[in-house]
């Protein structure tokens, strides 16, 4: 079953990522969710999804981290990172490449685009 | 509420760690089942016992089978269930109005950097469309001259441009003394409204509105009767407020505009007080060039660009004496070389007009050819600013055609066929096409001045 983890600190935004991508459960997606860096990397290392949303700023584990962890040092390449970052934070690109991300929204992100995303990594 | 299927809820991670807590701690087995009887979550030791129903909002979800300790468990169940649908409905709700925002963001990012006030009512429209249910829409603006309000887009069948509304008059004239957005769901038992060429039933009519100064309306209605609620009023309310900022910074830089072009004409008469006939034959190039711009497709940036350079081409002029400039007969070989000043001299006038950069390469340039064999810089081919090249064709053929106080003017017909003649060497032979098309398509534009 393909999987897609939500990594987000604020409950209400993984609220709202879970139930933006819930049309995708009914075509069996499974949805995981964590709420802070520690948790999405055991996630990551145990259930291996295909596609991660993932927050920028976290406390402890921050997002650019938990990337640069996923492709660089446990090495999952395949695995398609989202970085989500607040509008009005100036993102620094040059960082979400060197961490190795794939892409990179910015909140308020667009609820078809996160799908649309997640569709086309999934090929669904 | 859309119902969430008991074996997602089953597999949320606070939920499977109940149930496996309580599964230690049971001394039955005991089975979870779906509502249609398939087994979730247990032990097939359990089968045949007792069923006890799993309800989210009175209704059965599904079932735990087993002995009594089952009991407990299904009632923890419907419990986490009824959370589970609040969550998502809440969920649901949230991601509602996190769509609207981030619709309204991206209109107001599109606003913000639209700068017309025609194409800003369309993209209102365009917009009013996606969020609101609607047959046809219009966008109002207030003349601050008149004091009338005046349809400035529409959208659905026959409008018509010329509609005006006094305040007070009709439903937008109330809204415009009012200031307040308005649902009106049965138009026809609505004293105010005044019967138009539309069908209307049900409208929406906001103000857009700056602090208290007025800017315009939306209007919104359907033809067939439609109950507009408050989260559609909210909608367009919030949309007008954004809406009218937009329009009002379309009309400065409207204004803006128009001063600027005002005072660069107010430059080009200078040469023409100086020379008449160079103050006509100036406004014939602009004419002409525009004209040739729009036949090859240009962008309306770029023919604004081409009007103002057109209108300054020969701004040089200025500083040429005018015995050179009204000289009948040759000029001598130093007078010459002076007249081929005008062109450098002009961009000095210009160059340090910040608003006027974009066009310089038009003035410099006007008087070099296609193959290299002009003057000041002796470029050629497309290294000549497009502006020039055009304005290039315009000069030649109206210098050719006018009447002069030493010589009458060519026929237009052995003028064009000059330029035919010198395409590809004196002229951009695609320019010189444009222009054929144009004397073909716009006779009004050659009509003796």
């Amino acid at each position: 079953m393909p999987k897609v983890l939500i990594v987000d600190d604020e409950p209400h935004i993984r609220l709202l990522l879970e139930q933006t991508l819930e049309e995708l459960e009914d075509e069996g997606v499974e949805l995981l969710i964590a709420e802070n860096g520690a948790e999405a990397l055991d996630i990551i290392k145990k259930e291996k999804p295909e596609v991660v949303f993932l927050d920028v700023m976290m406390p402890k584990k921050n997002g650019f981290e938990v990337c640069h962890t996923v492709k660089n040092e446990l090495g999952m390449g395949d695995v398609y990172i989202v970085l989500l970052t607040a509008k009005g934070q100036e993102f620094d690109k040059q960082k979400g490449n060197d961490v190795g991300s794939d892409v990179y929204l910015t909140k308020p992100f667009n609820p078809d685009e996160i799908v649309e995303i997640a569709r086309k990594i999934l090929g669904i | 509420m859309s119902e969430i299927p008991l074996k997602r809820i089953v597999r949320k991670k606070d939920v499977l760690k109940v149930i496996t807590s309580m599964k230690a701690f049971f001394r039955t087995p005991f089975q979870i089942l779906d509502i249609d009887g398939a087994v979730i979550f247990g032990d097939s030791a359990a089968t045949g016992s007792t069923k006890f129903p799993i309800k989210a909002w009175d209704e059965d979800i599904g079932w735990v089978a087993g002995d009594r300790e089952a009991e407990v468990l299904a009632t923890v169940l419907s419990y986490m269930a009824k959370t589970e649908h609040e969550k998502k409905a809440l969920g649901a709700e949230t991601l509602e109005k996190y769509k609207e925002i981030t619709l309204l963001y991206d209109i107001a990012e599109r606003l913000a950097s639209c700068l017309d006030v025609g194409q800003v009512s369309r993209l209102i429209i365009d917009e009013v469309i996606k969020l609101v249910k609607s047959d046809s829409i219009s966008v109002m603006l207030l003349d601050r001259e008149t004091g009338l309000l005046k349809i400035i887009a529409a959208s659905g069948e026959d409008f018509s441009p010329k509609t005006e509304m006094k305040p007070g008059e009709g439903i937008a004239g109330s809204v415009l003394m009012t200031g307040k957005a308005e649902i009106v769901n049965d138009v026809h038992s609505d004293k105010r409204f005044i019967p138009g060429a539309n069908k209307v039933s049900s409208l929406i009519c906001a103000p857009m509105k700056i602090k208290d100064d007025f800017v315009g309306l939306i209007n919104l209605s359907c033809q067939e009767p439609y109950t507009y609620d408050a989260e559609d009023l909210k909608l367009l309310t919030a949309l007008a407020s954004q809406s009218a900022v937009a329009i009002e910074n379309a009309r400065l830089y409207e204004d803006l505009r128009k001063t600027f072009i005002s005072t660069v004409y107010g430059l080009a008469r200078a040469i023409g007080q100086r020379d008449p006939f160079t103050g006509k034959h100036t406004k014939r190039v602009m004419e002409f060039s525009t004209a040739i711009g729009r036949e090859m497709g240009l962008p309306d940036k770029e023919i604004q660009s081409i009007q103002l350079a057109a209108i300054l081409h020969d701004i040089g002029k200025i500083a040429i004496p005018d015995e050179i400039l009204e000289k009948k007969g040759q000029l001598t070989e130093s007078e010459l070389a002076t007249f081929k000043k005008h062109p450098v001299i002009g961009e000095e006038l210009v160059k340090d007009i910040k608003q006027l950069d974009h066009i310089i390469p038009g003035i410099r340039h006007h008087h070099e050819c296609f193959n290299g064999s002009g003057y000041p810089d002796g470029i050629g081919g497309e290294s000549i600013s497009i502006l020039a090249r055009i304005i290039a064709v315009a000069d030649a053929f109206d210098a050719m055609t006018s009447d002069r106080s030493y010589r009458k003017g060519l026929q237009r017909v052995l003028a064009l066929d000059e330029l035919k003649k010198n395409a590809g060497k004196q002229f951009d032979a695609e320019v010189v096409k444009a222009f054929l098309r144009v004397f073909r398509k716009k006779p009004e534009l050659f009509k003796e001045t």
